[in-house]
């Protein structure tokens, strides 16, 4: 068996390279160098440093930086160290186990499939869930506040404190489903023709115009505002905040080292992340919002009524309609809506009986008509 | 003593004049593969942490795998650090980056306040890009060395950031035609101020050398459909090569347009086909690339460079004192 080695010696305080005779000897390494000096490192004072892949020199580190390194080219100087002296060995790397580390190699490949494939699919959104609930709700409504502001300014709100009752108690109504909640719930109509309504996170309502005409009857507007209630209730904003950051993260995982061209990539991987995100939180709202219709005693024909005024305005391709952009497909969701109903048997009562729901619509001054040429 | 050594592998001598030194790959793409793959696997179940000390596996294996004049470069930067440094720039840009971009998802394309994040965005890049160029330099610099002596970067980010500035600015008024003089102002600043042990770098470059050769490949643009942007990066690479010594030896290139320009469409075609499982054949072929075309001419001695460790965390500096964090990007 080779008991000495070839190699070279680096002292870490010049680039001068000294050639080095190499001893495997039982109590400690012993380095003869070209000019007659002989060091001594023992075992456990030295560090590998390199030489775990083929081809590799081995490159063995001893004190503190800057460390004196010995390199040897001959990685045959590790098999034998590990069968000269097995105990001495155990933190140098073992040729012989490359077999063994090809193997891993490939169970880790299929492993981290597999764990991506369920990280996008159940994870991430799984995560989301279980984190959601410790985001303080004055964030939230700190955020909500801010984007209220750009998307409600107080100029564009209408104020009608009667009709606002009546919007507001429909809310009170469908709350009582719920129990205790932490949010305290206004609703804001904005005097825009979007056709459209969304909810800010911390509670926070916001009806379009636009939206508000279209509505036939009381049950319709509460089939929208139970929509958006859930959306805060379940914390969707909060939780696509969390989606997002957690995509970057796995994203950030598996790519790694690698950037440049990817990062087009990185952001396409995002963006599908997101809307696939946004589509089930969209369907949950729809489910949720339902169950609390039906728990008040609403009528949910009204949420049907309302997405099938969603849908026409889809096939007016004409016009390009938030609304309708992000979130699923109509046919689908309104279809689920219905099985869902058919499995429940809970009674309806009328909302504002005695009320003409076109009143409502007057929440808002009338948008000035265009003068007649 | 000397003289009964057993055959000693061919070696260039420390002290020869007008020699050639060469740059030299051995790493492979299977072995990178692996090392990749496992660094995933980790990074995954760990939740992206492992990913900091699996990138130093990735540089530590490449360094290791490049031979100048016979000896390999080492890595010696720690996962640790690059994860301290990560925390950091993403508590000084990450975060007001998420934040301004979640702004502007929730204020929505229609709003005049989009444009006005998006111009807060470019300003938190703009201001970014400089810092982190140069804060990656000494960082990566700093934890490279060869023949146990490491490189470091002594510039400070104050001067890049006035260098960067101004050039965008010229580059922009001039409708571009400053930009090689911008380039080779950053080139400049870049390698003078990089130091190997105790001993500088120089480089002797002149924006005005590459300005008609950019101005030609501008006209060019269209007719070539941007390939010949290619040719002018390469020359780009051969002329700062060739401008660029350390003691009395120049590095020279000779990187082809036609040489990168094969070597990119390969690495596309390697890209599309592997699904992008094949990058890290695409980073061996790269390295390989690159080391088997720069070498250094002239006259080196080793035994006059000696070890003057910087530490990358420079302190004391004014603003640059908050600047100069020893992040690195990765």
């Amino acid at each position: 068996m080779q008991l000495q080695w070839f190699g070279y010696y680096l002292d870490g305080q010049s680039a001068k390279r000294r050639t080095a005779r190499i001893y495997l000897e039982p109590g400690n390494l012993r380095i003869d160098l070209d000019d007659g000096v002989m060091l001594n490192w023992p075992y456990a004072a030295i560090r590998q440093s390199q030489g775990a892949y083929a081809g590799e020199q081995v490159r063995l580190e001893h004190g503190g930086e800057p460390a004196e390194a010995l390199l040897i080219d001959d990685e045959s100087f590790l098999t034998s160290f590990h069968q000269l002296l097995p105990s001495r060995a155990g933190g140098f790397h073992n040729p012989a186990k490359r077999t063994q580390r090809f193997q891993l190699t490939i169970i880790a490949a299929c492993a981290s499939l597999a764990l991506i494939v369920g990280s996008y699919f159940w994870g991430i959104p799984t995560l989301a869930k279980i984190a959601a609930p410790w985001v303080p709700v004055s964030w939230e409504e700190q955020l909500g506040q801010s984007v209220l502001e750009y998307v409600a300014p107080p100029e564009q709100r209408c104020s009608d404190p009667v009709r606002q009752a009546k919007i507001e108690n429909m809310v009170d109504a469908m709350l009582a489903t719920q129990g205790e909640t932490k949010y305290r719930f206004k609703i804001h109509v904005v005097n825009q023709p979007m056709f459209n309504a969304l909810a800010a996170p911390g509670g926070h309502i916001v009806i379009f115009r636009g939206l508000l005409d279209r509505t036939e009857n009381a049950e319709e507007l509460a089939g929208v505002l139970a929509h958006e209630l859930q959306h805060i209730l379940k914390r969707h904003v909060t939780r696509s905040l969390l989606e997002y950051a957690s995509t970057s993260f796995l994203v950030a995982a598996v790519l790694g080292d690698v950037s440049g061209i990817v990062s087009f990539g990185v952001e396409a991987a995002q963006m599908l992340a997101q809307m696939r995100f946004s589509r089930e939180h969209e369907l949950e709202a729809d489910a949720a919002g339902l169950q609390m219709l039906l728990a008040g005693e609403i009528d949910p024909a009204g949420m049907i009524a309302f997405f099938e005024s969603v849908r026409k305005e889809e096939s007016n391709l004409a016009t390009t309609l938030p609304y309708v952009s992000t979130h699923p497909q109509t046919e689908v969701r309104i279809a689920r809506l219905k099985s869902m109903i058919a499995a429940s048997a809970a009674s309806s009562r009328k909302l504002l009986p005695d009320y003409s729901w076109d009143d409502i619509k007057k929440i808002c001054p009338a948008p000035a008509k265009p003068a007649k040429p | 003593m000397a003289s009964d050594f057993l055959d000693p592998p061919a070696q260039i001598l420390d002290t020869a004049t007008n020699s050639t030194y060469p740059v030299r790959f051995h790493g492979r793409g299977g072995s990178l593969f692996g090392i990749q793959i496992v660094n995933l696997f980790v990074s995954l179940i760990t939740l992206g942490v492992y990913s900091f000390w699996g990138r130093v596996k990735v540089r530590s294996y490449l360094a290791s795998q490049t031979e100048f004049a016979g000896d390999r470069f080492a890595y010696h930067g720690t996962g640790r650090e690059l994860l301290i440094g990560w925390t950091k720039a993403m508590v000084l840009f990450g975060i007001p980056l998420f934040v301004l971009a979640v702004l502007q998802v929730i204020v929505g394309m229609e709003s005049d306040l989009f444009d006005v994040l998006q111009i807060l965005i470019y300003t938190v890049v703009g201001i970014f890009i400089p810092i982190a160029m140069v804060n990656a330099r000494r960082y990566r610099l700093s934890r490279m060395s060869w023949r146990g002596i490491r490189f470091s970067f002594r510039g400070g980010v104050r001067d890049f950031m006035a260098i960067y500035i101004k050039g965008w600015l010229l580059t922009v008024m001039s409708l571009g035609f400053y930009y090689p003089f911008w380039q080779n102002r950053r080139q400049t600043f870049m390698v003078a101020d990089s130091f190997f042990g105790n001993q500088r770098f120089a480089f002797d470059g002149r924006g005005r050398d590459l300005f008609l050769s950019f101005v030609l490949h501008m006209v060019l643009t269209l007719p070539t459909f941007f390939i010949c942007w290619f040719w002018y990066w390469a020359r780009v690479q051969r002329y700062y090569a060739d401008h660029t010594s350390f003691q009395a030896a120049r590095f020279r290139s000779s990187v082809t347009g036609g040489g990168v320009f094969g070597l990119w469409i390969g690495n596309a075609i390697l890209f599309i086909l592997t699904l992008g499982l094949g990058w890290s054949w695409i980073t061996v072929r790269n390295m390989r690339y690159y080391a088997s075309h720069l070498t250094m001419v002239g006259a080196l001695e080793f035994a006059d460079v000696m070890q003057e460790i910087q530490t990358a965390t420079a302190t004391g500096e004014g603003l640059s004192g908050f600047l100069d964090l020893d992040f690195d990007l990765g």
